[in-house]
């Protein structure tokens, strides 16, 4: 059974790795905001299906509690209050688009360049996975969630740290910002 | 034995089916226990009679139920056509859609109401153990052990909180599809009051994870009543009353009920649903209070063993019954917290947007984290 389990896991990677994008695509082409979040918690929770199917259920849940369940909500929560027929008269979707087709295409060569190697080149021989002084014996494929605060609290503490610290800075900035407008 | 792949989605299936006939038959009659819980407590008659004449088969029913109340326990039962009466309505009522309304949204949100609510009973252990075996003659499965669980999740815990924070969405763009004031601000207060109280609630849940290490629902149910050390009932006994208040923020229960105050907003987010559309958001509400009670009482109450807050291990084995797990344990301690909302309901007043906020922010978020830091303490020292 679970032979059969690991090969309709690559297969459920494939189906909703493509419903992610085009629930993507639909976020990006759709008229009304509203149902752009929509797809977005949609691409979010295919995502999530994504890491369940190879098995990465703490990252998986993770997403749905992060993503899907937090900031897509406070998404959905601006974007309720916002009324979207003043800004179509203004054109300002059409004004950027000038800007934003070029940064686009410039993105996804860089995207494509880097990924070309991940995409066409052989696959590594090494499984992704902690080194064996900081899993310490641990079957890090049964125990995501040890695994994972293993490498996080253990193994790579400093740049975790940093990371919480950039986020902490936005936090502030974004403070900064939203203050600075009401006076 | 190795189960077969079939053998395995039968048996699930077997499992949810009755999981699902669980929810069916304890969400109905806890809407008949509401009536007649608070009918009881605020000293009015309950749902006692109902509508029609003196004659026929309405008189007939009314003067049976005049006759019961004469009986001390049958008459608890007396508003029980009403109840029947009350489902039927939900049933066949004409199904009305606001012209102005987003139809697709509007269709769709009662689902991600529900489907949430249900999908969380596939993390929930009943049993942490063998239920029973199918005797040989079944044809698929027999002979095979019914689980206490329908999956045994590694990250369990997680699983339930992720899925509940997914349940905010049907109230919130089923207020915002119904193109209406009312609904509006109620989605909006909701969606709020939701946000701000899953962090509390979560900081509650986590003293029990850092007790026991574990994030898997079996386990942790099991460990808490019964492997903890003594000083480990503080950490537990606050995060139990931090926890069950929260949940009653987050299932929009009185007294946090302010998403639907009928006194300012009509009906809150469902004010534009009718029929069974508005049953999906009633049924999924009761589906939310079921969830909420079966993990305090799985996690704070002893779970499946006798005695709460973990004096379960004060219990000598010559207890015989009492010193084993058993499934009604745990019922009987989700049907009491279920009780205890009713009752909450039946005594307190709502409290203000304000208040509300206040009370999460101020004052329960800081003391699950000194919860936590408890919790950390005793699992330091042990």
């Amino acid at each position: 059974m679970d032979s059969f389990l690991a090969s309709i896991g690559q297969h459920l990677f494939v189906i909703f790795g493509l419903i992610a994008c085009a629930s993507a695509a639909v976020m990006i082409f759709s008229r009304s905001a509203v149902h752009s979040v929509l797809a977005f918690l949609f691409a979010m929770l295919c995502v999530s299906v994504c890491y369940f199917a190879q098995q990465a259920e703490f990252l998986g849940v993770a997403q749905l509690l992060v993503y899907a369940g937090g900031i897509v909500v406070l998404f959905l929560f601006v974007v309720m209050l916002v009324e979207l027929s003043k800004f179509k008269e203004g054109g300002i979707f059409q004004a950027q688009a000038k800007v934003a087709i070029p940064l686009v295409l410039a993105a996804f060569g860089l995207f494509a360049f880097f990924f070309r190697q991940a995409l066409f080149a052989a696959p590594a021989k090494d499984a992704l996975t902690l080194p064996a002084e900081i899993s310490g014996g641990l079957d890090v494929a049964a125990n995501n969630a040890q695994a994972v605060s293993r490498g996080l609290f253990s193994g790579w503490l400093l740049p975790f740290e940093i990371l919480s610290v950039i986020l902490l800075v936005a936090l502030v900035g974004a403070i900064v910002l939203a203050k600075a407008e009401r006076a | 034995m190795q189960m077969t792949l079939t053998q395995t989605l039968v048996m699930a299936l077997i499992q949810i089916v009755a999981v699902l006939a669980f929810i069916f038959v304890v969400v109905p009659m806890l809407t008949f226990a509401e009536r007649k819980v608070i009918g009881y407590v605020q000293v009015r008659l309950g749902a006692t009679r109902i509508a029609g004449g003196r004659k026929g088969l309405t008189g007939a029913v009314n003067k049976i139920m005049w006759w019961m109340g004469h009986f001390p326990v049958i008459s608890f039962f007396r508003g029980l056509p009403t109840f029947m009466a009350d489902g039927i309505k939900l049933v066949t009522k004409e199904d009305i859609m606001p012209a102005k309304a987003d139809k697709f949204v509007f269709w769709l949100a009662p689902i991600l109401c529900m489907v949430p609510a249900f999908a969380v009973f596939a993390a929930i252990t009943f049993y942490p153990g063998v239920l029973g075996v199918f005797p040989t003659w079944v044809p698929i499965v027999g002979g095979l052990p019914v689980d206490g669980y329908i999956t045994d999740i590694n990250v369990g815990l997680l699983y339930i909180l992720g899925l509940a924070s997914v349940g905010v969405y049907g109230i919130v763009l089923g207020a915002w599809a119904s193109n209406s004031k009312y609904p509006l601000l109620g989605g909006l207060r909701s969606a709020a009051q939701v946000i701000s109280y899953e962090v509390p609630l979560t900081l509650s849940l986590l003293a029990p994870v850092i007790l026991t290490g574990s994030l898997n629902f079996k386990t942790m149910s099991v460990e808490l009543a019964t492997g903890m050390s003594p000083w480990a009932i503080l950490p537990l006994f606050i995060g139990f009353f931090a926890y069950i208040t929260c949940g009653f923020a987050e299932t929009n229960r009185v007294p946090f009920d302010l998403a639907e105050a009928e006194s300012e907003l009509v009906s809150g987010f469902h004010t534009e649903y009718t029929g069974m559309k508005f049953g999906w958001f009633f049924l999924s509400e009761y589906t939310n209070m079921i969830v909420v009670s079966a993990l305090a009482s799985a996690f704070f109450l002893g779970g499946h063993y006798f005695l709460p807050f973990g004096f379960q291990q004060f219990v000598p084995a010559s207890w015989g019954w009492f010193a084993q797990p058993h499934l009604i344990f745990f019922l009987l301690k989700v049907f009491f917290l279920l009780f205890v909302f009713l009752w909450v309901r039946a005594t307190l007043p709502r409290y203000r947007y304000d208040q509300l906020m206040s009370v999460g922010w101020k004052y329960f978020i800081p003391l699950t984290l000194v919860n936590l830091f408890i919790a950390g303490l005793v699992r330091f020292m042990a």
